[in-house]
């Protein structure tokens, strides 16, 4: 196991400076210069810009900016952004908001999945399964925008149960909405998996198997059933749990909740390409780590996978 | 116990299972609320103000990250910079005149080329420090200096000795170290008095005065900005209330030391920074701010949304179709006056929201600003037509720029193709961009076709209109154009000490612009904004609605 974790580290290194310089290439490459986006209509002199483009190495070639992001990176001086924010303050204040809101939704988003995949795998053709179809439906033709929105002004504006947005109102109450939102979003494609997964793993030639030697049913299910049929939804955890930086772009920005993914939504925005390759490396390497943990359980639930 | 069917195991097998599950993944829940639970617990927060006299303003955008007035060019910096310090001198918002703030007297000499600026006494800082000459004067070289990167450096390119502090450097380049570090026309001349030799001759410059990227710095900050960046020291009528960290709201109180005219009534003011629109606007319905604009997507809804709390004023500026000087296609004036008539206003304006129609090159609260400056302006397709004709035609087809990451970008510019493809059977093509990637086009001349711009004023004066957008080096000569005869013009309004006479030849200067046109009048903005039942704000003629002076019922 020892051997595998490192072999999976090690493998992490080349693939991570792919994706940053891949990050900052792109960033590199929008049209349009940064400062003056900044500006707005308002024009900038030209010693302001000067001295500013001095200041953030924006005239070194691309190779050189790209070493000196990375440098700042590793040697945790991060600097400010364009606009004058301090970055380490910024990310203090946004990774336990992501963190916060991601948990959450994921929670949320799991105990329905399951319980509805669950129980509609079960129960296949029942009414729980045909109003999970139905709403799974609806939910995957909501466009998030609007999803977010309406949820936004029932709950927030007109029944006024929870805040509109922001996080004055503290832990949980203020993630609650978003994370509900986000988790509606999610929800589909859990609760259909884990319907799907369950369903072919009744049928299974082995529970058959299992059934004739006499097992009894409790054990035929948690030993045989729900571990196989939960590897897929298992994998589809990982997956889900590594990508709520994706999901907390459209969230944090509704609902203005100033978290990473808010963060970097103004980034790619300013061309800050130093800080959309800093916010990037951490994705990265929060994928790996979930990966990396995703593949141990799976090794504890399939045993066939711990010698592969 | 019953074997499970391929159908599903019966009833009170799957109850047992769910409720397991249930149990494990509440579990999980219960998990992720309790290790997420330390950090940000606020507390109660929102809610439309605590005090009797207290509001809570939303701004949509994104957080501010210090106050520095000389480093800001735009709301929403400037906006909450007017509540932490206070200008020289500033508009009365009842007659449109200038009144002195932290200025005694503002007196020009004969040319009007050296301003001498006596302040009041018995003004400080919110530290305690006193306020005099050397304030303004060390805070003005600091921003001249062009390594400071500070935004209101360009203010001072009409010094004297700006230059010298700044000596022109190729784009792309380092700029050269200068010993430099004082503008040679501006002198410290007793504690409370200072003068301003300008390059050239400027009427308007006491106007110029009222912009609060001139406001003044204490020592202390001067030393060290960044030390300051989260916790300014002013000489306005609020300071802030506690400490300020990223992600809060910027909390004020009212400040006793404020000794200048017009100070607002509020006790308190919140800033809450709500980078999306329409939640902002969602936060209001709510009751949680007390004032907020209306993002362009509520425009046909604000009036029934918030029926006893809703103002408009026209807002500080104009907007554009802007031709490329560059490009000898668009060169005839014939032909940029037939795309003017072309354009029906009326229904652009419409499709804007609230606008009016454009019929003159500054905005309509300005004094000097004429409703029937442009002969150019009124819709007649057939007279277009005919225009186009006598210029030769034009060859190719029209390109119309628009900013991608404006909302209604693309249908401006449609809606702009579609009137120059039927009055004048053009063929018309569309190009997104970043606005960005525009103006570096547009300043590099570059840019293929047409692009919108705007512009609001910095000083009410119609002249900060014409120079920056049609003085042949202006700042915001987007369209490249150059004119010596109304270079001249201009040049004879900045020289005039007479008010009067000063804007009759501003106004010379805009009838030559408009003959030329390299910029067609497309409409002036309305804004909107909605307030809560406890605050009326200020609404005024000449300087718009300011929440910052709301009244309290």
């Amino acid at each position: 196991m020892t051997r595998f974790v490192l072999r999976r580290i090690l493998a992490a290194i080349p693939i991570g400076l792919i994706v940053t310089l891949g990050v900052f290439a792109l960033v590199f490459a929008m049209p349009g210069d940064p400062l003056r986006e900044l500006a707005g209509d308002k024009p900038i002199p030209a010693a302001v810009l000067a001295a500013k483009r001095a200041q953030f190495h924006l005239d070194d070639p691309f190779i050189v900016q790209y070493l000196l992001s990375m440098k700042d990176m590793f040697t945790g001086h991060f600097g400010t952004t364009f606009a004058g924010a301090d970055i380490a303050s910024q990310l203090r204040l946004r990774i336990p908001v992501t963190l916060k809101l991601a948990t959450l939704s994921l929670a949320l988003q799991w105990i329905a999945g399951l319980l509805f995949g669950l129980y509609a795998g079960f129960r296949r053709n029942g009414v729980v399964d045909r109003m999970l179809l139905l709403s799974t439906l609806v939910v995957l033709a909501v466009p998030g925008l609007v999803l977010y929105f309406a949820g936004q002004f029932l709950f927030g504006v007109q029944l006024k149960w929870l805040p509109v947005s922001g996080i004055t109102e503290g832990y949980p109450l203020a993630y609650l909405l978003p994370a509900t939102c986000i988790a509606i979003t999610g929800f589909a494609g859990m609760a259909r998996l884990t319907r799907t997964s369950i369903v072919d793993t009744a049928n299974a030639d082995f529970v058959k198997t299992a059934r004739a030697k006499g097992l009894g049913e409790q054990r035929i299910l948690w030993r045989h059933v729900l571990p196989n049929a939960l590897l897929p939804v298992v994998t589809l955890m990982g997956i889900d749990f590594a990508g709520i930086f994706a999901g907390a772009v459209l969230a944090e920005s509704i609902f203005n909740l100033p978290g990473l993914g808010q963060f970097l939504f103004q980034s790619i925005r300013f061309h800050e390409g130093g800080v959309v390759v800093l916010l990037s490396t951490l994705a990265f390497v929060m994928f790996i780590a979930i990966n990396l943990v995703v593949d141990i359980v799976y090794g504890f639930i399939d045993p066939r996978v711990r010698n592969v | 116990m019953a074997a499970i069917p391929p159908t599903g195991p019966p009833a009170e097998e799957v109850g047992s299972t769910v409720r397991r599950a249930t149990g494990v993944l509440g579990v999980a829940l219960g998990l992720a609320l309790v290790l997420t639970s330390c950090g940000d617990g606020k507390g109660s927060g929102g809610g439309a103000g605590g005090g009797a006299k207290s509001e809570v303003i939303a701004i949509a955008a994104d957080p501010l990250d210090y106050i520095n007035p000389l480093n800001e060019n735009g709301s929403p910096g400037i906006q909450v910079a007017q509540a932490v310090f206070a200008p020289l001198v500033a508009t009365d918002p009842n007659t449109g005149k200038t009144v002195n703030v932290m200025a005694d007297s503002v007196t020009p000499d004969k040319t009007s080329q050296t301003w001498t600026i006596k302040l009041k006494p018995g003004n400080t800082f919110q530290n305690g420090q006193a306020l005099t000459a050397k304030d303004y004067v060390d805070s003005w070289n600091l921003t001249a200096q062009g390594s400071t990167a500070w935004k209101n450096n360009g203010f001072f390119s009409k010094v004297e000795g700006y230059d010298a502090m700044n000596p022109p450097t190729p784009d792309g380049a380092t700029p050269k170290p200068t010993s430099v570090k004082t503008l040679s026309g501006l002198k410290q001349l007793d504690d409370l008095t200072f003068s301003v030799k300008l390059k050239v001759p400027f009427s308007q410059f006491g106007l110029t005065l009222q912009y609060l990227g001139l406001a003044p710095l204490p020592e202390e900050v001067r030393k060290n900005p960044d030390a300051y960046k989260r916790k300014p020291i002013g000489n306005g009528a609020f300071k802030l209330d506690g400490a300020w960290n990223p992600g809060d709201d910027i909390k004020l109180v009212k400040w006793d030391g404020y000794k200048g005219p017009n100070a607002p009534e509020a006790d308190a003011i919140t800033f809450r920074f709500i980078p999306n629109a329409d939640t902002a606007y969602n936060e209001f319905l709510a009751g949680n701010v007390d004032f907020v604009d209306v993002p362009p997507t509520k425009i046909k809804t604000f009036k029934t949304d918030a029926p006893d709390g809703w103002v408009t004023a026209t807002s500080s500026g104009a907007n554009y179709l802007t031709m490329p000087a560059w490009d000898p296609r668009y060169k005839n004036p014939k032909l940029r006056h037939a795309f003017s008539m072309a354009i029906d206003r009326k229904a652009f304006a419409d499709l804007v929201g609230l606008a009016t129609p454009s019929n003159g090159l500054v905005s309509p609260d300005m004094d000097g600003y004429r409703p029937d400056a442009c002969k150019y302006c009124n819709f007649d397709p057939t007279a277009a037509k005919q225009l186009l004709a006598e210029a030769g035609g034009f060859s190719g087809a029209v390109n119309i720029n628009y900013n991608t990451t404006s909302a209604t970008g693309q249908i401006f510019a449609e809606a702009i193709g579609n009137m120059l493809r039927q009055n004048l059977g053009l063929t018309v093509k569309y190009t997104g961009k970043q606005g960005s990637e525009i103006t570096q086009l547009a300043d590099t001349r570059k840019l293929d076709g047409l692009r919108f711009s705007g512009w609001g004023h910095d000083y009410p004066s119609i002249e900060d209109y014409l120079t920056p957008m049609f003085k042949s080096n202006g700042d915001a000569n987007f369209s490249g154009y150059n004119s010596p005869e109304l270079d001249k013009v201009l040049a004879q309004g900045d020289a005039e000490p007479n008010p009067e006479k000063a804007i009759k030849l501003y106004q010379h200067a805009e009838d030559i612009a408009l003959e030329d046109m390299p910029l067609i009048p497309l409409y002036a903005k309305q804004n909107a904004y909605l307030h809560s039942a406890k605050i009326m704000p200020r609404v005024s003629k000449y300087t718009g609605v300011q929440a910052l002076y709301s009244t309290f019922k």
